[in-house]
Order: structure tokens, then sequence, then C-alpha cells
């Protein structure tokens, strides 16, 4: 008899436990999460310097666009409301709420939502839906879709619009994809990015941004108003002309880097550069 | 005393820095030269007060003396506020000094606010913005 009710008691338990474990999300990101410039503080930011292609794996054709863009093209009218597209919002100065959007009837997230201080809201469908056919619509956000792998969530975004992958103009092109993987440990979020290009990148760009949970975050929308900023006339394009300004070998001349190296590339990432680095003179 | 209230000034202003959104979707070096400083004197044209980015329009002369409706990038409106500015801190026609990064682009005629000097009644402001 003893034996019984302890096997009741047990029993009971184990069910207990079953209806109060999460049966389908294995973390849940929801949350308000804040900034934290742990690395590449100067990125995120004020903006990193114009010709500082360090780090990429760019080619020659992103070298040639970098070298032409004007960041004044973010005074023009059409422009000044622009968000960040989905690959650079993490790279941004605004903090992020993240919500899960639940099944009513199953309690299944069927979507994961990252709002960016109501300039861009994502949306991760977790539903196993097929993505858009090429030809669909590209977006600021893209198409993302999300699948577990672990407590990591790993997030496939494509259709998005052609942007910059730095904030000195380097472009990523419309044909970009992007794999993220979502990491929580404990009120740490971590955001890994893979972004492939195979207009702009030789090979796929790699990075990690953090964020800390902070529920005293006050999330306040910024309305962006559009105004007439400097007093050039209707439809003037900034643009640099190709060879007629220099900021590579501006900002490796302020590093005493060799202006080779600046330029970018796959090969400048590795550490086996380093050994052809000292026979280039700065 | 007085250092019990410096150090609450600064953990608030760290814990703010860390946590108040912030509105800066162009990059500043790459839009102005962050190591020189310039100049402007003259009257203000229009201020707008507003997001992502505040602006005060000026008629001053450039370099050459020839007058020229300058652009002074500032902080976003919500920026401004928490440092005590409203739409109203400064009206067209005030007679301002200008101190400012000078924009990449010379025909832009444009600056990064570093500080405002207002004459008349010692108006100032010289604070940091992002």
């Amino acid at each position: 008899m003893h034996r019984i009710r302890i096997a009741q008691v047990v029993a009971f338990a184990v069910f207990a436990m079953l209806l109060s474990v999460p049966a389908f999300a294995q973390t849940d990101f929801s949350g308000m999460w804040g900034q934290r410039y742990y690395e590449d503080q100067e990125e995120r930011a004020p903006g990193g310097e114009l010709g500082d292609f360090t780090g990429l794996p760019l080619n020659d054709a992103a070298r040639l666009r970098a070298d032409s863009w004007d960041a004044s093209l973010y005074g023009i009218a059409e422009w000044q409301c622009r968000p960040h597209s989905a690959l650079y919002m993490w790279r941004s100065v605004h903090p992020v709420r993240i919500w899960n959007e639940l099944d009513p009837i199953t309690g299944e997230a069927i979507a994961i939502h990252a709002n960016f201080q109501d300039l861009l809201e994502r949306v991760v469908y977790m539903d196993g839906r097929a993505h858009p056919p090429e030809e669909g619509p590209h977006t600021w956000t893209g198409f993302s879709t999300g699948k577990w792998e672990g407590d990591m969530l790993t997030v496939n975004t494509t259709h998005l619009k052609e942007y910059i992958i730095r904030r000195d103009g380097v472009p990523v092109s419309d044909r970009t994809t992007m794999a993220e993987h979502w990491m929580r440990h404990g009120d740490f979020l971590t955001i890994v990015q893979i972004v492939t290009d195979p207009v702009y990148l030789t090979e796929p760009f790699i990075q990690s941004t953090d964020f800390i949970l902070d529920t005293h975050l006050q999330f306040v929308p910024e309305l962006c108003e559009i105004e007439e900023e400097t007093d050039h006339p209707h439809g003037w394009v900034p643009h640099r002309l190709p060879g007629t300004v220099h900021d590579s070998d501006d900002f490796a001349k302020k590093h005493s880097l060799p202006a080779e190296a600046v330029k970018g590339g796959a090969e400048t990432m590795y550490p086996e550069y380093r050994g052809k680095l000292k026979q280039v003179k700065p | 005393m007085k250092r019990v209230w410096l150090v609450a000034a600064i953990v608030v202003g760290v814990a703010q820095a860390g946590s108040v959104p912030l509105m800066a979707h162009h990059s500043f070096a790459a839009t102005y030269f962050e190591d020189k400083t310039q100049t402007i004197e003259g009257d203000l044209i229009q201020f707008q007060f507003r997001n992502p980015h505040s602006y005060v329009h000026l008629q001053a002369p450039d370099e050459k003396g020839e007058m020229q409706r300058w652009a002074v990038e500032w902080g976003s409106g919500m920026q401004l506020s928490t440092q005590g500015l409203s739409a109203t801190a400064l009206k067209a026609g005030d007679h301002v000094v200008i101190t400012g990064s000078p924009g990449r682009n010379p025909d832009d005629h444009r600056l990064r606010m570093k500080s405002i000097v207002r004459p008349k009644d010692g108006f100032k402001w010289n604070g940091t913005f992002s």
C-alpha cells in the first residue's frame, strides 16, 4: 500500500512537470534587450571611419562602390528615414524588443518578433513555411524563417534589399542571404550573423553582436521627420567619382597601416596575412 | 557630500549611456572631418528640433566671405530634450556662433555641432551627442 502511494506521488510529480515545461521553444528570447558595446563600439555607435574595409571579404566591385559612396546620401529627403536593413540593424544603436507569437490553441510559438524601436520589425516564422519564390518582393526586413538547434535559434533570411554592411558605404546586394544564430546565456543575448553575398563578397562575412536583458529600458519610438537638411537642388544625388578622393589612404595613414591592408579582402582577414604585412611598407 | 553627488551623477550618466536609445543611422566619421574644427557666425534661419537628428540652419559667411546657408547637425530631439533643450530653445533671427566639425563634402556647407553660443543672452551648449 505504501509502495503504491509513493508511485502515485512520483507519477503526479512527473505529470505536473510535463505540464509546466514549455513544449516547443527551447529558449525564450522575450524581453527588452539593450545594446552592449563590448566589441566594435566605434562602428555601432558614432560609426566607423571612411575607408576602413578591414575584416571584410569584399571584392573589387564592392571596393569601387564604397569609394564612390557619399555619406551625404543620408541627408537627402528620400534617405533620411530609411531604416537599417535586417542584416545591419543588429549593429545599430537601437535596442530590440523580442516576443513570441503563440498559436492560441497549441501554445506553440509560430513566429518570433524582433522590433527595433519601431523602426524595423522583423518576423521570424517558426511554422515551417517556405521562403517566397526568387521574384518575391525584397524588403528592409527580408523574409526570415527559424528553427531550433538545441537551445540555439537559427534564422535564415532572404529577400533583403540592397544595403551596406558597414557605414562607410561597403555594399551588399539584394542577392544577399543571412544565417543568424541567436544564443542566450542568462541575461546575455549574442547574435552571430553569417552574411553571404555572391555579388560583393568573396566568402561569407561573420560577426557577433551582444545585448543584455534590460527590464528598465524605456522603449521610446522615434518618429522620423523628413526635412530639407542641406541647400542642394531637388534631385541632387551625393556621390564621389572614383579617383577623386583617397579616404582609404587617409585612414591607413592615420593608423599607420599599409594601404593595402585596410582595403580589405578575404586574404587580409586571416592570421597568415601578418606574414605578408611584414613585407609591406606602411 | 559633493563627492556623493558627483559619484551619483557619474553612475546615472553611465547607466543612461548604456540604456537610452539613440538614433544614428549614418556614420559621423564618414560624414564629417571629426578631427577638424570650423566656426561660423550668423543669423539663424530655422531650428529643426526633430528625429533622427536636429538641425540648425544658419545664414553665415564661408571662409571666402560669401554668404551661405549652413546646416548644422545636432542630436536627436529625444537626446536634446534629456539635456534640457526644447523646440523653442532657438528662434529664427537669433544671432549665434557655432563651432563644429566640417562636412566632408564642402558643397554641403554642413557642420556637426560641437558648441553654440547666443551672445545676446548668454545661451550656451557644448555637450555631446551620438
